[in-house]
């Protein structure tokens, strides 16, 4: 048991690696754990996995319920090994977006209008747009940046947010780039 | 499926403590999860974070302040409200910890603070002005009120500084925001404050937005516009005009993008069209309306105007405008504008912060009355309100230098002996030339001509244009400041006396909020430590002036109101005082508007309304309109359907003006390449002492930044989140830049709610104020913008009390 846990992948939702990364299959075996991109980030983004991490120890991971990544691309400049490979803001695919519309206030039919998530995206009116005042994701060109995540106002009792970021397309993003 | 209210109030308090990473704010969250439970009683209230008037119910648990709903039989905000509408009560009672609780005092500005008793900070508020008043004379003292201020607030405070001090230095924030809306209604309609009222919304089928950002600054309007327009795609046409691309663009069939400052010769190029194509309404024209020109308001005829007009055709205006406007947009919007079967325009600070804004006003009631579209069902010239009680307690409770309760103006000798008359206090105490207005006053300040000024539920140290002038003055060590607030702001810090006030729903009293509608909130939970009520503070500070300046005249101003307990009672009192005293027989008469009128009803009472009866099925929906104002009724001259019988215009006409195209008072140039505007975003509202000290709100805002063109930022080679360098000839800013293609070319947008010094975006605007309505331009002034290094990590900024 102990052993299938050093390989349990830490990536889950709101928590990603970031830009840029490879897939998380050769992660491990690529990055050299030199703490660089945790060293340019000027954020306090990246922060690296510990002791406890198993195979992943010394990996970088971003905490979006904590600090969202910025894109402000830094990282994937500083990364020797090409671990986080040298993409730009938009080419980033660290995760998707996906709004709870039971927890969502504005989508759940309370009499509220929040929509905090599209003022605060990056990408406002293209990763984001409103649909009669409620927030749509468009997946395409959502970057799973995580700020967001991190400004939506409702925070549900197992520590999700009504917004939160999947990195279910991490694997994939050159796929989706190509389109 | 859907959450409950109480699942939502529960989740936004799971908030754990690991996720305020990056953000050092001094509050736990914990103490509201506890008690998101079973509610012991809802209270109604009014929404006081913005001018909408949304109606709101507070729960309480156990003395406490739990949650907040909408009310969904109002007829303001249906139910619905905002964040930060529905987040308030985090401020209430012992909800935040950082509440002034106790007053504070100390003699020089550069020591630290002491907490001191009541009594001792009362009398030392009143040795300081009765001192000042008895050394420098009565004009060397001055209040600086607010729009958030309770009428009851507002008219006491005026009351005691004209009746009992003989000054009339009585001015509030209300002049940065709606001075110039006050100068338009007054000069174009003859009486201040919209005829019609948010039912509009529902019955308009045009609406022209311009210079307001209503998605931000009035979602729950919003709400009500877009519901409008996408319930009916093909019928109803939104115009928005604004230099910058906003979230209210997002539903318009017809933005139109002008450079900043050529506002008013867009307007008069669409009164052109209108003219030019015979759109206008002759029948009303010829009934209703009047030309006027110039400072002696000289009557004109139609003719002159249409000469005048002649200069503004759409070919021309649309080089002038620059941006996105062509002659065809122009035509096109004047055309919609026209032949709507109603069109309501709307417009907030981009028309009133204008070194001309007055005129920007005439120019778009202009067009309403060129094509008679007003007083229909749908059709209104709209002025929206940025605060809770702008029109209610500051433009008729008469907290304006020039204005006395009721519409009053401080120079008609009639007028202000009838007021001494209604006071009980010798004819001629009130003097009869107005104080200095907002900007003059803290000039004044300035040069040590006010030394002695209480500052009450606002902060000017942050607000004020150019506020690093102003705040020299307000450090000089001869001024003695009072400062009245819940929480520390930009003011407190420069302040010799702090004294803690009660939040709302912790005292009563009444807001009248855009659609001249008047709406109570009565007390519900206890103030925090000794915080009290304001009225309170100025009655007893009023018996001792009494006493210092041996001048029983004070103690007269207040003597209507001793005894009242000052949680209910006493504001009772002063409204029953100022309803059925000052407004009777006024265009804005709120005599039937009892507080058990007020109470009655869900929402509030509209005024005029001159009976009880009336008041109870709410009030005037449409003024000037006969059968539908009673006020129009009574004073009907002659068998039209429409009496324009505002006080200010004897003629009952209303006027269209001849108001030429006018520059902003500082232009871009070579050294300053780049317009700067400011404005508000949706979850923080004003100088945010308030939603500030939200978490939520603050989380996903937490500093403010530069909008600049993406054509521009790849000019400068500006990335997004890069450290950008704001700089004007009064001061500079560094913020993180937001490349968006909200601003247009050569302009770059700022927020405004920030308090830390470098991001405090008013030490960089422009003081130039409208001569008119003296209200300053904000929203345009040169700048120039660098890259200063990449992104740098920040952190939110609050002012906090020392201890």
């Amino acid at each position: 048991m102990a052993f299938e846990k050093t390989l349990k992948s830490p990536v889950t939702t709101n928590v990603l690696r970031p830009p840029g990364a490879v897939n998380e299959l050769l992660f491990p075996s690529k990055c050299i754990r030199c703490g660089r991109c945790v060293e340019v980030c000027p954020y306090g983004s990246i922060r690296p996995l510990d002791i406890h991490a198993g195979i992943f120890t010394g990996t970088p991971l971003i905490h979006v319920t904590d600090i969202p990544c910025y894109l402000c691309m830094k990282c994937v400049e500083v990364c020797p090994t090409g671990t986080l490979r040298p993409i730009t803001q938009q080419e980033t695919k660290m995760g998707l977006a996906v709004i709870n519309k039971h927890a969502c206030i504005t989508w759940n039919g309370e009499l509220a209008l929040c929509r905090t998530c599209y003022n605060i995206c990056p990408f406002k009116e293209t990763a984001i747009k409103l649909d009669e005042l409620r927030p749509v994701v468009i997946d395409k060109y959502c970057t799973g940046c995580g700020l967001c995540v991190h400004g939506c106002q409702v925070t549900q009792e197992n520590g999700k947010k009504a917004i939160n970021v999947e990195p279910i397309y991490a694997y994939r993003r050159r796929a989706i780039a190509n389109e | 499926m859907g959450l409950s209210r109480r699942e939502f109030i529960k989740r936004t308090a799971a908030l754990t403590a690991a996720s305020y990473a990056g953000l050092s704010l001094p509050i736990s969250n914990e103490d509201y999860s506890a008690h998101a439970s079973d509610a012991d009683s809802w209270h109604k209230g009014t929404c006081r974070l913005c001018g909408s008037g949304c109606r709101l119910e507070l729960e309480v648990k156990n003395g406490k302040a739990v949650a907040l709903r909408g009310i969904p039989q109002s007829r303001t905000n249906m139910g619905y409200l905002c964040m930060k509408g529905m987040l308030f009560y985090k401020l209430m009672g012992n909800n935040h910890p950082e509440r002034l609780k106790k007053p504070l005092y100390r003699a020089r500005k550069d020591q630290p603070f002491r907490e001191i008793s009541w009594d001792r900070a009362l009398d030392i508020a009143s040795k300081e002005f009765a001192k000042t008043v008895k050394k420098y004379g009565n004009n060397s003292v001055a209040y600086y009120g607010s729009g958030q201020a309770f009428t009851e607030e507002t008219y006491i405070f005026q009351k005691v500084m004209r009746g009992g001090l003989k000054t009339n230095n009585v001015e509030g924030n209300p002049r940065l925001c709606m001075a110039s809306a006050v100068g338009g209604y007054v000069t174009s309609f003859g009486a201040d404050e919209p005829i019609g009222s948010y039912s509009n919304f529902e019955r308009a089928s045009c609406f022209f937005i311009i210079g307001s950002n209503t998605a931000e600054a009035h979602p729950v309007l919003f709400r009500r516009i877009m519901r409008r327009k996408m319930d009916n795609k093909d019928t109803v046409k939104v115009i928005n005009a604004d230099p910058r691309v906003s979230p209210t663009s997002r539903i318009a069939d017809l933005h139109l993008q002008f450079a900043p400052g050529t506002d008013l010769a867009l307007l008069n190029a669409m009164a052109y069209v209108i003219l030019e194509d015979k759109l206008y309404n002759e029948d009303f024209l010829k009934n209703y309306a009047d030309f006027r020109m110039g400072k002696k308001k000289k009557k004109v005829s139609l003719q002159k105007y249409m000469a005048f007009i002649k200069d503004y055709t759409p070919e021309k205006v649309a080089r002038i405008c620059g941006g996105n406007i062509t002659a065809d947009k122009i035509r096109k919007a004047a055309l919609w504008f026209a032949k709507s079967e109603g069109t309501m325009s709307l417009w907030t600070m981009g028309i009133n912060q204008r070194s001309r804004g007055v005129w920007a006003n005439n120019l778009i009631h202009n067009l309403h009355i060129l094509t008679g579209q007003l007083c229909r069902p749908g059709a209104d010239s709209f002025s929206l309100t940025g605060q809770p009680n702008a029109c209610g307690g500051v433009r008729e409770g008469g907290g304006l230098c020039h204005i006395l309760p009721a519409h009053r103006l401080v120079k008609k000798n009639k007028l202000r002996h009838q007021v001494e008359r209604l006071w009980g206090i010798p004819e001629g105490r009130i003097p009869p030339k107005p104080g200095y207005h907002t900007m003059a006053m803290f000039e004044a300040v300035n040069e040590g001509k006010i030394k002695a000024i209480w500052i009450n539920c606002t902060s000017p140290a942050q607000s004020l244009p150019n506020c690093d002038k102003y705040r020299k003055g307000m450090r000089r060590e001869d001024v003695f400041i009072v400062v009245s607030d819940i929480f520390p702001t930009k003011t407190t810090e420069l302040a010799n006396l702090i004294l803690p006030t009660a939040f709302i729903f912790e005292k009563t009293g009444v807001y009248g909020c855009t659609e001249r509608r008047s709406q109570l909130t009565v007390k519900a939970v206890n103030a925090p430590g000794e915080a009290k009520p304001e009225v309170w503070m100025v009655r007893e500070w009023a018996l001792r002036l009494s006493k210092e300046l041996n001048d029983p005249v004070i103690k007269k101003c207040v003597e209507p109101f001793m005894g009242k307990e000052p949680d209910y009672e006493l504001p009772k009192a002063i409204w029953e005082e100022y309803t059925q005293k000052l407004t009777k027989g006024r265009d804005n008469d709120l005599s039937g508007a009892t507080y058990e009128v007020l109470e009655k009803l869900p929402d509030g009472v509209q005024w005029p309304a001159p009976t009880k009866q009336w008041a109870l099925k709410g009030g005037t929906d449409i003024k000037f309109v006969r059968g539908l104002d009673p006020l129009a009724d009574k004073y009907a001259k002659n068998d039209l359907p429409y009496q324009f019988y505002g006080p200010a215009h004897p003629d009952r006409k209303l006027w269209i003006w001849l108001r030429p195209q006018k520059g902003p008072a500082e232009m871009p140039d070579s050294k300053y390449p780049f317009y700067l505007s400011t404005g508000r975003i949706i979850d923080h509202w004003h100088t945010s002492s308030m939603t500030g000290r939200i978490i939520e709100l603050m989380r996903a805002n937490p500093y403010a930044y530069v909008e600049v063109n993406p054509k521009d930022a790849e000019r400068l080679g500006i990335k997004p989140g890069d450290m950008i360098e704001v700089v004007s000839r009064r001061g500079r800013n560094i913020l993180p830049a937001k490349v968006y293609v909200g601003p247009c070319e050569g302009m770059v947008f700022v927020y405004w709610h920030d308090e830390d010094e470098n991001r405090m975006i008013n030490r960089v605007t422009k003081d130039a104020f409208d001569p008119g309505s003296k209200e300053p331009e904000f929203k345009i002034c040169a700048c120039r913008i660098k890259r200063v290094s990449g992104p740098r990590p920040l952190k939110p900024f609050l002012v906090h009390m020392k201890a």
